[in-house]
């Protein structure tokens, strides 16, 4: 493969996203999962009304941190101008927008009305869990371009181990503890699964896969892992001891926010390479350097 | 050569100009023929000084002649300088392109920005309203180009216009307009391609062989399904720092959608398992 590149300036424009769009997506995944269980658990009073107050408490920062990422803030409701399926993004506000106050109504209203609207969150948080990772995805950007089937899953089950992570934090009966045990393992496994499904989907171009494999990126990427990795074998035993449970818990949160800010740093390193575009493209087209 | 072509080269004659943007109104673009530029730069200055952009610093790049490096929020027309090896009696040889927009058919910044700022007009060109834009930086990660950026004090996302107040008056943009040689010429867009291809029968003809267009139409580049600022190139793509096949992003964000899908459903199994597998 032809290896010419000018100066070694990059081609594409790397992502201008400051720490508060990784933190949004950490937080709007911890919301969606946690409304999602909220709404599952319709005999567990206790645990449904913490997962309430969690979802809300994670949308309200994920909001914020949003807006202040904006270059215009105070033109934050132009969102809402169109419609663009075209869009993620705009697809994601909408799906915020509807969101938002169920979300809100499930958190602080009574009974009769939280109810319903937590069922609500609960429909509307299963794509809100998601959708930042086909947000990503739909880029130039190479180091997630490629990764287009595995960061939508990535990005889920990254949601459900921080929302189980953070869940576990607090005081449950033996019950709820199982519960949210079951469920963070599933996030945590899954985690851990749809990042060697994405390790394996950009692996077929050596410079697209580079990020996670060299460098700062790299380092997040093993880091956040490492700590998924020792939360899920906290959480293995049936037996409840509460210091073992929030220490996974802690992990789990770790590793649930650095794999999203590892993706995050590996798009800006792919974006700086114009060898990960040139060489994806070539690939792709596995055209000759005479078929221009 | 045709009249109307000649006609680049007379700058005070404003009557033709308004005549052949009356006939062009619909679609038009750029058709930058790399083999004649000189690399005079006139065309990134004629675009700072018509659209007011601020300055980028005085920066020494070491990069031959190019000090202005890449397109960006405040350089709409950037002028690249590739010195290549060569023949006996020479050191190295000149490539010079003016890179500009390419005010893609598929844009990619269009169907990624979620405020409606960015739009096709009525030239079937793209522009961002700076007055709707909220500097969320979705284009920027999403033009395979690397085109568009946002400008950091002031928080918007700004590319080439392609002059679109001098096309409302009837103007030829004021790139176009400061070059000298040809290189940029304005124009209607399916006129510009016959013209192109002209000059690839010419080259070729001369014994230039390596010439080529580059995002001239849709079944050059399906990415973007055409470009309507094309170029003649000498070299691939990539000795220019263009990309070889760019991709638009809504070409393959189905299989995203749909792994999303799968994920919501497995999430809302998850849960629900959880809570009825409890002891």
């Amino acid at each position: 493969m032809s290896d010419v590149t000018y100066y070694d300036v990059p081609v594409l424009k790397a992502p201008v996203w400051k720490w508060f769009i990784p933190a949004y997506f950490v937080a709007g995944g911890i919301a969606g999962a946690s409304s999602t269980l909220g709404a599952a658990a319709r005999d567990l009073p206790g645990l449904r009304r913490r997962c309430r107050r969690l979802s809300l408490v994670a949308l309200s920062v994920g909001t914020a941190a949003l807006i202040a990422d904006l270059g215009r803030p105070s033109r934050f409701a132009n969102m809402l101008r169109v419609f663009r399926p075209t869009s993620p993004m705009s697809m994601g506000s909408w799906l915020l927008a509807a969101y938002g106050p169920a979300a809100g109504a499930a958190a602080v209203l009574p009974d009769k009305i939280a109810d319903p609207a937590g069922i609500v969150a609960g429909i509307a948080g299963l794509p809100l869990t998601g959708y930042t990772g086909v947000l990503t995805a739909a880029t130039a950007v190479p180091a997630w371009q490629e990764a287009g089937r595995s960061l939508p899953v990535l990005f889920t089950a990254s949601g459900i181990a921080g929302a189980a992570s953070l869940l576990a934090l607090g005081d449950h009966n033996d019950q709820e503890a199982a519960v949210l045990r079951r469920f963070g393992i599933a996030g945590k496994v899954g985690e851990l699964a749809a990042s060697a499904a994405l390790e394996r989907e950009v692996g077929a171009v050596p410079a697209v896969a580079r990020p996670y494999k060299e460098g700062r990126s790299a380092l997040l990427w093993r880091l956040a892992h490492g700590c998924t990795t020792i939360s899920l074998l906290l959480s293995l035993p049936r037996k409840r001891a509460r210091r073992r449970e929030q220490a996974g818990a802690l992990a789990g949160i770790a590793g649930s926010f650095l794999v999203k800010v590892a993706v995050m740093e590996a798009g800006k390193a792919s974006a700086d390479d114009p060898r990960a575009t040139f060489h994806l493209q070539r690939a792709r087209n596995s055209d000759s350097l005479d078929n221009r | 050569m045709t009249a109307v072509h000649n006609n680049c080269l007379c700058g005070s004659n404003a009557r033709n100009e308004r005549v052949r943007t009356a006939q062009t109104q619909r679609k038009v673009g750029f058709f930058t023929d790399t083999t004649v530029c000189i690399g005079c730069k006139a065309c990134e200055v004629a675009c700072k000084q018509w659209n007011q952009l601020p300055d980028d610093g005085l920066l020494f790049s070491g990069m031959s002649y190019d000090n202005t490096v890449h397109l960006g929020a405040s350089t709409w027309r950037h002028v690249a300088f590739v010195e290549r090896p060569m023949v006996e009696n020479t050191k190295f040889s000149w490539l010079l392109m003016s890179d500009v927009c390419k005010h893609c058919r598929t844009a990619a910044c269009l169907d990624a920005c979620p405020t409606g700022s960015i739009i096709r007009t009525e030239f079937d060109t793209v522009f961002v309203q700076p007055d709707i834009c909220n500097g969320c930086g979705y284009c920027v990660s999403a033009c395979p180009f690397g085109v568009i950026d946002r400008r950091e004090d002031d928080g918007r996302a700004w590319k080439c216009t392609l002059c679109y107040d001098r096309l409302d008056a009837g103007m030829t943009p004021a790139c176009a307009k400061a070059c000298p040689t040809e290189s940029i010429q304005f124009g209607d867009i399916d006129e510009l391609r016959a013209r192109a291809a002209d000059r690839v029968r010419e080259l070729h003809q001369a014994g230039v062989t390596d010439a080529y267009l580059y995002g001239d139409s849709r079944e050059a580049q399906p990415g973007t399904d055409g470009l309507n600022a094309f170029f003649l190139l000498l070299d691939r793509p990539e000795v220019y720092n263009l990309p070889p096949h760019p991709v638009a992003p809504r070409k393959t964000i189905a299989r995203s959608w749909r792994s999303m899908a799968a994920a919501s459903v497995a999430l809302a199994v998850t849960a629900v398992v959880s809570v009825l597998g409890r002891k």
